[in-house]
């Protein structure tokens, strides 16, 4: 069926295969490369054309799990195959692009946003479930507060050539999630291919007068009965596959986080990344820097990554995903689950490529149907809504140091003149020397013209930011994120409760209330540290008594010459007879100190709607784009990182996810 | 601001990675402008006795000789990076403590008793602390140049430990195993060579030994689903990293199974 595809006035038309040379030159007449699929190293690959001939003529391909081959097809024919390794992602989002270049000369520091590749390309053979996922993309890498600029000058410029399907692998399984095989919309002309040439129809203006500039005559009732034919025996092929129960799928998946399975489907799985990379909607990409032996230029690149490395989820002294079956369930649980809740639709279009290129050869159909077993309903498709694009954001600006302010031996607050938008209390940046990678820092106090970040040295990019001097020059994004709810906490009595270095996004809080305290009723500040050498901000803890902030001080260690409180943060609650009435209490610390908080603010009958915590996760971008800090149906960075526990739920304190 | 002393030393290995820093022809200049070369027999006939701000070290040890030398480096190294898979995991030599060392030494060498060696080849980080290794057989240039990069800069070098597989799908490879049934190692190994081999259509053999989380009873697994013999798939963990412990059982598997058929294929 094409009825969707808007067809010219006369219905569809017929190119013959003799003249599909003339496509190739009308569409290299219009500046553009042409991308198709060729045979290359043992199978259909995606790759720049110079004519027909280097289409893949008579070839089809046997898929299975862990195994593809090709194999002679219907002699003549061109598209017989369905798909190979590659996708189309490679264009649109290709493996590696330049982000920016940092340029140091003496104390002068520029950041420059990378141009955007424009060259304008063609693809020619995308089949329905790679429309699918070109949609899936769009929505994530256009869809969210930031567009990726790269991506959005790739697609925008590219001139999709659809092609239906009239076979199947054993792989496929767009029927399930109801992307294909039939193309429906996203393409600029549409072919369905016969014996002798192809049935056309046009899906948009552009295709149109593509289809005007080539030798294309009506199609003949005959040849429309043919494509229609083929398009039928591609689905009844699909449907005979092993599919996925889609409907209600999300929630099975996630009342399944504690499964058996994800354990035994570790031992198989080799978390090579294979499954992720060939995958065309996946979207997780690391931010690495080149530089010269100087130092003077450093060149910024967007990478692919995976959820399947052991650093992608690891931060400074910890990662979120060590063990495979952590990496697994982020993966399955993402396409399957938590992309419904952040984008709108599933993250799988059905295409089997990761299960025919996992060298293990496991299934996601297999996994799926084993973790969260399909109830007995009818499989419907899946509605793709169209993209709203969204404004592109500037990459890194400089900001001056103008002050430096050494806390403890390893943690000193920088400030920095400030032009930009005024962070809200709990905001973040992503800020980073030249020549590091920026890493996200939250913001510990904000005005007019200055922020401070206080920075723990926790690693060479930290350690650098600490050691910078007055005059130096940050690369800084942001502010970042959703931060502290003040609205949340007016006319309420507030408990804050910090540990070690979570004190710096509590203390924009803390001077927030201060500012405006006779808008807040009882307000007690819990501070743990570990030793009474590691504690922060110790100046102004008298400021804050003085506007009527009751601080009490805790430390996990010490000497004799301390005479205050030793215990960890939580003890701070056994010698408070009982908590005020209606708290909204907000928590930062380590991960472990913040859950335990947390149950000992339950068990005073704080609900969980009215306790918010911070989040620290690996960020690569800050903005909702390279996919690291994903925390269930969160980004952390862009969700985030202040959230209520009644959001979080079963996400916070779960181990591995 | 004094440059930074350099010094690069070898124990039982090749050369090929000191090479390396000289293979880096465009760079070369900028190294030695940055770095001050005290020690390299490769390049400069000036030695040193140390110290040095940064020592790559090539090799293994393998003679009660090298066993003291390297104690003495190391007092005299700021930061002492080992470089290859000899370096890192005892390399081609290492396959020697799977094999009787007096009857090969024996079979080999008309005065045996004149050759002083030990019946192990091991990595340095068995003898002293080591600050960072470069994999692979040979170090990966780009590797080398980011690592004096970084170091230079002082941030961190990005060296990562995944698996092979993504470099080889980024620079648009067909994955060998699914689509040749070639034994290919690698998933199960470390990134840093580029993914060459797959590039041209053969396994990888794992020169730069084991990723972070090498799943290697699920890899053979896999081989030996897709059509490998076992023991072909276990023979091939008996390489230039067979003694990396996530390797080395699987590599005496190997070793035992060529031994059994015989023939020179037991002396590969």
């Amino acid at each position: 069926m094409i009825s969707a595809t808007e067809a010219p006035a006369h219905g569809p038309g017929f190119l013959a295969r003799k003249d599909l040379g003339a496509l190739f030159a009308l569409v290299r007449d219009d500046g553009r490369r042409l991308i198709g699929p060729t045979v290359r190293d043992g199978a259909v690959m995606l790759d720049e054309l110079d004519g027909p001939d280097a289409l893949p003529e008579g070839i089809r391909e046997s898929q299975t799990p862990g195994r593809y081959r090709l194999e002679a097809g219907r002699p003549g024919r061109l598209f017989d195959h369905t798909v190979g390794p590659s996708s189309w992602k490679r264009w649109t989002f290709p493996p590696t692009v330049p982000v920016g270049t940092t340029r140091r000369d003496g104390a002068v520091v520029a950041f420059e946003p990378a141009t955007p590749d424009a060259a304008p390309l063609a693809f020619l053979g995308v089949r329905a479930c790679e429309l699918a996922a070109l949609a899936v993309q769009d929505r994530v890498l256009l869809g969210g507060p930031v567009a990726d600029p790269d991506y959005a000058a790739r697609r925008r410029s590219a001139l999709v050539i659809a092609i239906q399907c009239t076979t199947a692998a054993s792989t496929c399984f767009c029927t399930s999630m109801g992307t294909g095989p039939e193309v429906s919309d996203g393409a600029d002309v549409v072919l369905t291919e016969l014996d002798d040439g192809f049935v056309v129809t046009a899906g948009s203006r552009r295709g149109r007068e593509l289809l005007e500039r080539l030798p294309v005559r009506l199609a003949t009732a005959e040849e429309r009965d043919a494509a229609a034919g083929g398009v039928a025996a591609a689905r009844a092929a699909v449907a005979a596959n092993a599919g996925v129960a889609a409907p209600g799928l999300p929630s099975r998946l996630m009342a399944a986080l504690d499964s058996p399975r994800w354990a035994d489907v570790a031992e198989r799985c080799l978390t090579c990344a294979n499954c992720t990379l060939v995958c065309p909607t996946c979207f997780c990409t690391s931010v690495t820097q080149r530089s010269d032996l100087a130092g003077a230029e450093t060149l910024s690149e967007r990478t692919w990554d995976s959820c399947f490395t052991g650093s992608f989820a690891a931060v400074a002294g910890g990662n979120f995903r060590s063990r495979p079956q952590d990496r697994y369930r982020q993966w399955l649980t993402h396409k399957f689950a938590t992309w419904v809740d952040q984008f709108g639709t599933f993250g799988c279009i059905g295409c089997g490529r990761c299960v025919t290129w996992c060298p293990a050869g496991i299934d996601v159909r297999e996994e799926l149907a084993a973790i969260a077993p399909p109830p007995r309903a009818v499989v419907t498709g899946m509605h793709l809504p169209a993209v709203t694009p969204a404004p592109d954001e500037a990459w890194l600006r400089p900001a001056r140091v103008v002050a430096t302010h050494r806390e403890t031996a390893n943690v000193t607050t920088l400030t920095l003149a400030w032009e930009g938008q005024v962070p809200g209390a709990g905001q973040f940046v992503m800020a980073g020397p030249p020549g590091f990678s920026a890493a996200p820092i939250s913001v510990s106090r904000a005005r007019r013209g200055a922020i401070e970040m206080t920075v723990r040295a926790a690693g060479p990019a930290t350690a650098a930011l600490t050691a910078l001097g007055h005059g130096a020059t940050v690369g800084v994004r942001g502010p970042l994120g959703r931060g502290w709810p003040l609205e949340r906490m007016l006319d309420r009595n507030v408990i804050v409760v910090a540990g070690g270095i979570g004190l710096a996004p509590l203390r924009s809080l803390i001077e927030a209330i201060a500012a405006e305290r006779e808008r807040f009723r009882d307000v007690t500040v819990y501070l743990g540290a570990r030793t009474p050498r590691d504690r922060l901000f110790v100046g102004e803890l008298g400021a804050w008594s003085a506007a009527g902030i009751a601080v009490t001080e805790t430390v996990d260690r010490a000497g004799a010459d301390w005479l205050g409180r030793v215990g960890v943060v939580t003890h701070l609650f056994d010698h408070a007879e009982r908590l005020p009435e209606g708290a909204v209490a907000a928590v930062c610390g380590p991960e472990r100190m913040m859950e335990a908080t947390v149950e000992v603010l339950r068990a005073r009958g704080i609900p969980d709607e009215r306790i918010f915590v911070t989040l620290e996760r690996h960020m690569e971008c800050g903005v909702g784009l390279c996919g690291h800090c994903q925390l269930g149906r969160f980004f952390v960075c862009r969700d985030g990182p202040v959230f209520s526990i009644a959001e979080l739920g079963d996400a916070f304190g779960r181990e591995g996810l | 601001m004094a440059r930074p002393r350099l010094g690069v030393v070898k124990f039982a290995s090749c050369d090929g990675c000191q090479l390396t820093l000289l293979d880096l022809e465009d760079q070369l200049l900028g190294i030695a402008e940055q770095v001050e070369i005290v020690e390299f027999a490769e390049a400069t006939s000036a030695r040193s006795a140390g110290p040095y701000d940064l020592l790559l070290v090539e090799g293994s040890v393998s003679t009660p000789e090298q066993a003291e030398a390297i104690v003495d480096l190391r007092r005299q190294a700021a930061k002492l990076v080992t470089i290859g898979a000899c370096a890192t995991t005892g390399g081609i030599q290492a396959l020697r403590v799977f094999a009787d060392h007096d009857a090969w030494r024996a079979s080999i060498y008309p005065h045996p008793e004149w050759i002083e060696s030990l019946a192990t080849a091991t990595p340095i980080a068995d003898h002293v602390p080591v600050d960072a290794e470069l994999r692979g057989c040979p170090i990966d240039p780009g590797q080398l140049l980011e690592f004096l990069t970084a170091t230079l800069l002082g941030r961190r070098p990005r060296l990562p430990d995944e698996a092979v597989c993504l470099a080889c799908k980024r620079a648009g490879s067909v994955c060998v195993v699914v689509a040749l049934g070639e034994p290919c190692l690698g998933p199960v190994t470390r990134t840093g060579c580029g993914a060459i081999c797959p590039a041209f259509g053969r396994g990888c053999y794992a020169c730069f030994g084991p990723r972070e989380t090498a799943n290697v009873p699920g890899l053979r697994r896999s081989l030996v689903v897709l059509g490998n013999a076992p023991a072909d798939v276990d023979e091939r963990f008996a390489g230039f990293t067979a003694l990396a412990p996530p390797f080395a059982r699987a590599a005496a598997a190997g070793l035992a199974a060529a031994a059994a058929t015989g023939g020179d294929d037991a002396r590969r």
